[in-house]
């Protein structure tokens, strides 16, 4: 059986990129593929995050499990996270999760010593390794530096009221606990083609065009404003509501407009919370991904498969 | 330039003169708010308690009056004849709450204090009393001696929060928060014992209202007229009195037979009305038929009377009538002067009490008896209509005033009764008298918080006390606490099936809530007060009389019956006062003095044209609620009105009374409501929306929903959780629950804001997707984002705290906080008490579990109760262990002491809900449901934008249930995220589907809210469009932590033996007869068998074989024990084969 091979080879080309923010095609592939992409970013790319704290004192309003949840969620920069190891599997301190391969600490003090409330924030955690910080969200541009970012709030004292504490964080996956997801959003669309049956179209009249054009809730079809053709001036625009062929059936007119999904064309949109780079994220999950297809190709149940199924389980492994 | 001037000034006068628009008739709403708050009803109640009602009380009570019952005493010469003692009241003095120490000292309470101290919130109350000892010399001459004694103490009287006579009394914010109290707290309740009470207003028919009913054939009766008659100083209870017009048929043989009697009180049979006539003096039948038709051309009102007139033929003057009325009273066997002064009596001051009791009443009473009986006639005639029972202007409200008024009332009687008894013994053993002795305080202080702490309304352990009046506020939710302290009981039978009273009568409108009310046994008959409703609290007739004689009443010694006819019949507060011949003027008058706030804004004046009636009101406890005035088919209140209100300076100058005083707006109540003209456009100041109470006004579109989910919402936003007030750090609650996330919803109705549900909510605004998903969402259930709960989505604090108390046992021995010692201490728990630290409780920050004990405490071992212990022991264990299904962390230890000086502990455990599956949530639309799954963000559908749902719910939770408001809150909310602004879902206004959609369109979203969405764990898109948007979510207090249970052995009763029950014992799960019949369904026989039949095998013993060894169950040993002591003896039959058994019959057993 050494006939057709179903191997593809999926294209990605990025569209925008910033710090937090990532748009890209992914080309050549199927839903299963995107899919899984998509999910791996979610929740499986590893980020550092504060699991454990020790609060030594608290007179604050809110009480330590409160404050230890909002600590869990401030995000940390975690460029080092790929190559830290879960505490689970750390053999320099058999799993209590405190030597320096597996955590970092961070401690915090404040108090309030004034009669104005005092916002404790992420920038008040100092940690001991200058690599994993709370994320800093000041814009680099400089254009919303005037009012005085402070960072994440994690809890607001008044005159007398103290907080000090000393906090671990650990190496973990979205799946465990949402405070460990590097993602934001992560989305993909399916790639619509948009065929406007243009003689049709043209049996309508202006007002019918634009009132046809508006239908649609979003900006997707636009009327040219010299030829009073109406094109598609976005089609990326298009959520498949289906208002537009909604409404060429009301106007009598199906068939109208003809919109399809393509099945194998992506678009993404990764945003991240600033733990790491978004172009980093989809690497790191890529990378994940790989990991764990080697898991499943190596593991023993998939030879004993390969076994079973002969020459399809090779097939299976890309063989 | 000028005349640009006149120009603008023109606009400007046009503009004030402008009529007003909705917007500003909320501007007055919420001047209403500001300056009554949502309690008023309790505040103004109890004042005019504190302020007239007391001081009434006491001055009603005539002097006591002692005469030396004589003793025989020889050899002592008196040097007087007699000497009387009198003992007067008089001022009363009322304190600010105080509190004495065991140590004597004496400081004002701050209601804090009381609620953690577990002390009573009240005020002492001190009076004025006169002694006077007259004596009077064998001469005659008179001796008397005058000794005043000012501010007695005479009991303590709980306070109500907030009322004028609180300490917390027009606090400012600032000052409140510095108190430790909720700003947002309103007061209304009491502190009793450190627990918070409400008192629950009780509904009662109206008295002095004459009820003509039709009786339902066949029946002895045709039709009855009742009137409960009760004098102005409520002592007593009503004396009813009925006027019944016998049915056709039942008169045997008469001619027609449709005889009119009455009931008479303390008269056993029913007195033909003609011989009660002739017994008030009125013998002949024209005086007596005047007063009953008035106008002698009325044949057929005539002839009704005359089968009345023929019955009464035999009696035929005063005195007859009067022994034949004494002849049927309690007086048997008596002569026959007796019997007439018995009679007369009666008539004077038990029959009709409301229209006087004193002397020279007959004229009076004929007229209102006559009056009775016209009425009835008019129903008989058909000329009017039955009354309605359930008519809510028949019905009046007692308050916390009235309640507590009563109970005074009858403890300064009490009181007053003891005096009597202790100043005569004094003075018969020929003590001097002390006052300070003989007034015994605590029979006011501990009388009036008996009944407030238990809800037993009247004296402990005595007849006809209502339970329940009194309840525990419920601090769950803002909104439960503010709907409880605006509650209303009507104490009818639960079980009645009567269906009427029940339901919602129109007369309702406007004053109760048509929504919230329970389910079940309680419903219709529990009511809640709508947002607007003022309750009188009562003013003095005398000045209504005064004005009535003043412009031209006539009364009865003036006129001659045959004016009535053509005149209008006034009556005050149901008491017929007399007549008037310009009844339009008359009321035009009476309403512009109310207008002008020269009578009492809240009496209410009745106008009824056809029935020839002016009535009016001055009583406490109708319902009325406020409405702009019309004059000249334009209101009153005009453009510049409105923004005077809006530019003043301080709140309290102008406002609401300001507005009522100027005549812009009156108070109408419901029997007035049925006189007037009231428009339901704008100038009906409630805002239709306000016709709701507390719960149903923070349901979003309810306008839009199937009624009985509106009511179920009601019920189920009192179980939400939310912040129930602000200082819930420095309250010790049994039981609390906080939302740590709560947000304000982003779908509004107006009447939240004077609700404070933004400052204070309950709930998030989730992102509920409305689909099939997995199918982990069927039947109610609902899947949740995992992934946001992470984050913190519906966490919630759950508190609990424990109380002790070091008791003292007797004068010596007294219990002891403190870690108990194994060594010495018996009784003690399985728990760990290791966490208790060296002062016997558990430090602040401990984690606690289980059984572990958080209050240790000791007794000392009396010495008979440990003998043979060989005294090892020499303490018992009486340590307090937390709940061994909870854990949690210790977050507040409080020690202090009680007002008997014992050290007294409160210990505060805190705990953190994650939402889990079996976890309880809701949406503001009587849509409930559990957690079946949760999924982590990326197993969630998802949309292009990257949203996934917080809550995924059931399409078919929609359809049957109706519930379009929720879906409608939906897609407003997704309009109000987008626009960042608050969407407006208050009921009947002019917000539309259509509006929304096109606004929803403009965002560049469906208009209907419907979204592609894409299968989180495929990758594919839905082949359904996704119903997505922010829709309001409540987390309800029933949480699976909470319910969970299973057992397989554990504690068993002592006197059964079988398994304890609940889950609070670790008791057993029943398997009960369903359960059985499934297993005989399953065809599980041999299970069954195993697990119930009662296994009876009889085995023959080894020693004697006359005895056989029989295995029953323990209970029916416990049977035949209870037959055996009641002398019935129960005998087990055994196989014939008993007494010589074999190996073989050994094996088979039975």
């Amino acid at each position: 059986m050494d006939g057709v091979s179903y191997q593809r080879f999926p294209k990605v080309k990025i569209r925008e990129l910033k710090d937090d923010y990532l748009k890209f095609e992914l080309r050549d592939t199927d839903a299963s593929m995107a899919n899984a992409l998509r999910r791996v970013m979610i929740a499986e790319v590893p980020t550092i995050a504060i699991d454990l704290v020790e609060i030594e004192v608290n007179s604050s309003v809110l009480n330590d499990e409160f404050i230890a949840h909002r600590l869990g969620l401030i995000p940390l920069t975690s460029e080092r996270a790929m190559s830290m190891r879960f505490s689970r599997d750390c053999d320099a301190c058999d799993g209590d999760g405190q030597c320096e391969f597996c955590s970092v600490e961070f401690h915090l003090r404040a108090k309030c010593h004034s009669d104005q409330t005092l916002d404790v924030t992420s920038k008040d955690l100092y940690s001991s390794d200058h690599t994993v910080v709370p994320v800093d969200f000041a814009d680099p541009t400089g254009y919303d530096s005037n009012d005085q970012q402070r960072g994440i709030i994690i809890v607001k004292l008044r005159r007398g009221q103290e907080l000090r504490l000393r906090a671990i964080a650990r190496k973990g996956i979205g799946k465990d606990h949402a405070k460990w997801s590097p993602a934001a959003t992560v989305t993909f669309m399916y790639e619509p083609e948009i065929h406007i049956n243009e003689d049709l179209m043209e049996t309508l009249t202006l007002e019918e065009k634009q009132s046809w054009v508006e239908s649609s809730p979003t900006k997707v079809f636009d009327i040219d404003p010299n030829t009073g053709q109406v094109i598609v001036v976005d089609a990326e625009a298009y959520t498949y509501d289906d208002e537009v062929i909604k409404k060429a059936e009301a106007m009598g007119k199906p068939g109208l407009v003809e919109i399809y999904a393509k099945e194998d064309s992506f678009i993404f949109t990764v945003e991240s919370t600033g733990a790491i780079k978004a172009s980093q994220l989809v690497l790191n999950a890529i990378e994940i991904l790989k990991q764990k297809l080697d898991a499943v190709r190596l593991s023993e149940d998939t030879v004993e498969a390969d076994d079973q199924f002969g020459e399809l389980g090779a097939h299976m492994r890309g063989g | 330039m000028e005349d640009d001037n006149e120009y603008d000034q023109q606009l400007e006068e046009n503009d004030e003169d402008e009529e007003i628009t909705q917007e500003d008739a909320w501007a007055v709403i919420s001047a209403y708010f500001e300056e009554k708050g949502l309690v008023r009803q309790q505040l103004d109640s109890f004042d005019e308690f504190i302020q007239n009602t007391m001081q009434e009380i006491v001055d009603e009570s005539a002097d006591i009056e002692i005469r030396p019952e004589s003793q025989h005493n020889p050899g002592h010469q008196s040097d007087f004849a007699e000497t009387i003692y009198k003992i007067g009241f008089g001022q009363i003095y009322l304190s600010k709450p105080m509190m004495t120490e065991s140590d004597g000292e004496t400081a004002t309470l701050f209601p804090k204090a009381a609620r953690l101290r577990n002390l009573t919130y009240s005020a002492p109350l001190y009076v004025d009393v006169t002694k006077r000892v007259i004596k009077k010399g064998h001469d005659g001459e008179e001796v008397t001696e005058t000794q005043d004694f000012t501010k007695v103490f005479i009991g303590k009287v709980p306070i109500m929060l907030r009322s004028s006579y609180c300490t917390l009394y027009q606090n400012s914010e600032k000052d409140l928060t510095e108190l430790g109290e909720c700003p947002y707290d309103q007061g209304g309740y009491f502190i009793i014992n450190g627990s918070e009470k409400v008192l629950i207003a009780q509904e009662k028919m109206s008295t002095n209202h004459v009820y003509v009913f039709k009786k339902r054939q066949p029946n002895k009766y045709a039709y009855v007229a009742e009137v409960r008659s009760m004098a102005d100083s409520q002592n007593r209870p009503p004396s009813t009195m009925f006027v019944r017009m016998l049915s056709r048929t039942s008169a045997k043989g008469g001619s027609s037979g449709q005889y009119i009697r009455a009931t008479l009180p303390y008269i056993r049979t029913e007195i033909p009305i003609i011989i009660v006539f002739r017994a008030l003096g009125f013998v002949a039948d024209k005086d007596i038929l005047e007063h009953i038709c008035y106008d002698f051309q009325d044949t057929q009102m005539m002839e009704l009377l005359r089968p009345s007139l023929e019955e009464a033929f035999v009696i035929q003057n005063q005195q007859v009538a009067l022994d034949y009325i004494g002849k049927r009273g309690a007086t048997v066997g008596v002569t026959r002067e007796k019997r007439i002064k018995y009679a007369k009596e009666i008539l004077q001051k038990e029959m009709l009490p409301h229209v006087g009791t004193g002397d020279f009443c007959e004229t009076k009473k004929a007229y209102y008896f006559g009056y009775i009986i016209h009425r009835l006639l008019l129903c008989a005639l058909g000329r009017r209509a039955e009354d309605d029972r359930d008519h809510y202007g028949n019905k009046r409200l007692d308050l916390a005033g009235p309640l507590l008024g009563g109970l005074f009332r009858m403890l300064f009687r009490k009181l007053t009764r003891d005096v009597r008894a202790y100043v005569q013994k004094c003075v018969d053993n020929g003590k001097d008298v002390n006052l300070q002795f003989a007034i015994k305080a605590k029979t006011i202080t501990s009388g009036l918080k008996y009944s407030l702490a238990t809800g037993n309304w009247g004296q402990a352990n005595a007849a006809g006390t209502r339970a329940g009046v009194s309840q525990v506020l419920n601090r769950l939710t803002y909104a439960s606490t503010l709907s409880h302290l605006r509650r209303l009981n009507s104490p009818i039978g639960r079980e009645g099936k009567l269906a009427k009273p029940r339901q919602l009568h129109n007369s309702q409108w406007g004053m109760m809530c048509p929504a919230e009310t329970p389910e079940g046994q309680a419903c219709g008959l529990v009511k809640n007060l709508a947002l607007m409703v003022y309750i009188t609290v009562g003013s003095a007739a005398y000045p209504i009389l005064e004005f009535l004689e003043e412009w031209g009443t006539e009364n009865f010694e003036e006129i001659s019956p045959a004016v009535i006819p053509q005149a209008t019949k006034i009556f005050v507060n149901g008491c017929w006062v007399g007549i008037h011949r310009d009844p339009e003027m008359l009321v035009k008058t009476l309403r512009r003095l109310r207008r002008r706030v020269d009578v009492n804004t809240e009496v209410g004046v009745v106008r009824d044209i056809r029935l020839k009636e002016l009535r009016i009101y001055t009583d406490y406890g109708r319902c009325s609620r406020p409405l702009f005035i019309v004059e000249k088919q334009r209101l009153l209140i005009k453009k510049r009105d409105i923004l005077a209100l809006q530019q003043r300076e301080s709140p309290e100058d102008g406002g609401w009374h300001d507005l009522v005083a100027k005549g812009f707006i009156e108070y109408i109540d419901t029997e007035e409501e049925e006189t007037t003209m009231i428009s339901m456009t704008i100038n009906d100041l409630i805002h239709p929306s306000l016709i709701l109470g507390v719960c149903a006004s923070i349901i979003p579109f309810p306008d839009h929903n199937q009624s009985p989910r509106n009511t179920y919402q009601s019920a189920m936003g009192k179980q939400a959780m939310g912040i129930y007030v602000t200082n819930y750090q420095f309250r010790m609650d049994t039981l609390a629950y906080v939302l740590y996330y709560p947000q304000k919803p982003l779908v509004t109705t107006r009447a939240m804001e004077h609700l404070h549900f933004r400052q204070l909510p309950a709930g998030i605004n989730a992102i509920v997707a409305i689909a099939c998903y997995s199918g982990y969402n069927q039947e109610d259930s609902v899947i949740m984002n995992q992934s946001s709960i992470d984050r913190g989505f519906f966490r919630s604090l759950f508190f609990r705290s424990y109380r002790d108390e070091e008791k003292k046992m007797g004068t010596l021995v007294k219990e002891d906080f403190g870690r108990p010692d194994r060594s010495n201490t018996m009784g003690m728990r399985h728990g760990s008490y290791d966490k208790l630290d060296d002062d016997g409780l558990a430090p602040p920050g401990t984690r606690v579990s289980g059984e572990d004990v958080i209050i240790g405490k000791t007794t000392p071992l009396a010495q008979e109760e440990a003998q043979g212990q060989a005294s090892r022991y020499s303490r018992r264990d009486h340590s307090i262990s937390l709940r061994h299904s909870e854990t949690g962390i210790v977050d507040q230890v409080l020690l202090t002491t009680n007002a008997d000086g014992l050290r007294f502990v409160k210990v505060r455990v805190r705990s953190v809900r994650i939402p889990q599956i079996g976890d309880k949530f809701s949406s503001r639309h009587g849509q409930k449901g559990t957690v079946g799954m949760t999924y982590t963000q990326e197993d969630m559908p998802w949309t292009v934008e990257g949203i996934t749902p917080d809550i995924i719910v059931n399409p078919h939770a929609i359809p049957s249930r109706m519930t379009i408001g929720q879906l409608i809150e939906c897609i407003m909310g997704k309009v109000a995220a987008h626009m960042g602004k608050e969407g407006d879902a208050t009921p009947f206004t002019d917000v539309t589907v259509d509006n929304i959609s096109k606004a929803l369109h403009k965002c560049g979203y469906q208009m209907r809210g419907f979204e592609t969405m894409y299968n989180g764990h495929t990758g594919r898109r839905l082949t359904a469009m996704i119903f997505l948007g922010p829709t309001y979510y409540q987390r309800l207090k029933h949480m699976v932590d909470d319910k969970i249970h299973s057992r397989g052995r554990g504690p068993v009763q002592i006197l059964t033996r079988q398994p304890a029950e609940g889950r609070s014992r670790d008791g057993g799960l029943r398997f009960g007869e369903m359960e059985r019949d499934c297993m005989i369904a399953h065809g599980a026989a041999h299970f069954l068998k195993e697990r119930l039949r009662i296994r009876l095998s009889v085995e023959g013993a080894r020693t004697r074989p006359d005895i056989v060894q029989v295995h029953i169950p323990y209970a029916c040993k416990l049977l035949f024990q209870e037959l055996m002591a009641m002398a019935i003896a129960p005998r087990m039959l055994t196989k014939e084969d008993v007494g010589k058994p074999s190996k073989d019959q050994k094996k088979k057993g039975a």
